[in-house]
């Protein structure tokens, strides 16, 4: 789910920067990069299945 | 380089990171490979590479809109290794089939580090960065509107094609069948 909505956020983030208001468009950016970064770190702290 | 230029190739940009969101969907359909979480997350940080050139072009070239694309790119670069390096150890298949001998991820860190250099050698060039009172229409032209649109396009089809495949709960590991569709059967 979590991915889903981070395409969507991205999505309305290029709508944003190409119809809206730049301040605006930068900021949810970075909001998307951070929830993409602590996305990241949520999964990398999984299990790891590794081959040895 | 002049600011007509550095639009024109910002939207030259946005039709390659167009084909990289097509290609991945080549494999998708064609493969039938369903991405797992990390390889969604590539996708999502190469679409958010496309934010950058789409200011560029419509507000003009500037040092924050690149700087917002190689953070992208950073990231994308790091969530991209650590897949290589799940599958580094010798004996290790990989996941996903092999283009021209390299996994997906392997091309998506390519992909990532050739976007670094490649945003670092455009802010070389600082004219691009002066208003050249050149007759531009606003939104570049209709290479560039096309260009936009398209990535704009793909990736509100991610939206779509995700949920289908995760559903409303965690997304799989090793995802096989799309979640929402296996429900409905």
């Amino acid at each position: 789910m979590e991915f889903t909505l981070l395409f969507l956020a991205t999505a309305i983030v290029m709508l944003i920067a190409w119809r809206g208001q730049r301040p605006l468009a930068l900021g949810l950016f970075g909001a998307v990069l951070i929830a993409c970064v602590a996305t990241y770190l949520h999964h990398a702290t999984d299990t790891l299945k590794l081959s040895f | 380089m002049t600011q007509t230029r550095a639009i024109t190739l910002n939207a030259l940009s946005l039709y390659a990171v167009a084909m990289v969101l097509a290609a991945a969907y080549a494999a998708q359909f064609i493969l039938h490979e369903l991405p797992c979480p990390l390889c969604l997350l590539q996708r999502i940080l190469f679409a958010a590479l496309a934010v950058g050139p789409i200011l560029n072009i419509r507000f003009g070239p500037r040092p924050s809109h690149y700087a917002i694309s190689l953070l992208a790119a950073v990231a994308g670069a790091v969530a991209s290794t650590r897949q290589v390096l799940l599958h580094i150890m010798p004996g290790d298949a990989g996941y996903g089939s092999a283009l021209l001998g390299y996994h997906y991820y392997t091309w998506a860190l390519i992909g990532f580090i050739a976007a670094i250099v490649l945003i670092a050698a455009v802010m070389l060039f600082d004219r691009q960065f002066e208003d050249d009172k050149a007759v531009l229409p606003v939104t570049g032209g209709a290479f560039a509107q096309i260009a936009v649109w398209l990535v704009i396009a793909l990736t509100a089809a991610n939206v779509v094609t995700t949920l289908l495949e995760c559903g409303f709960g965690a997304c799989a590991d090793n995802p096989v069948v799309y979640e929402l569709l296996k429900r409905g059967v």
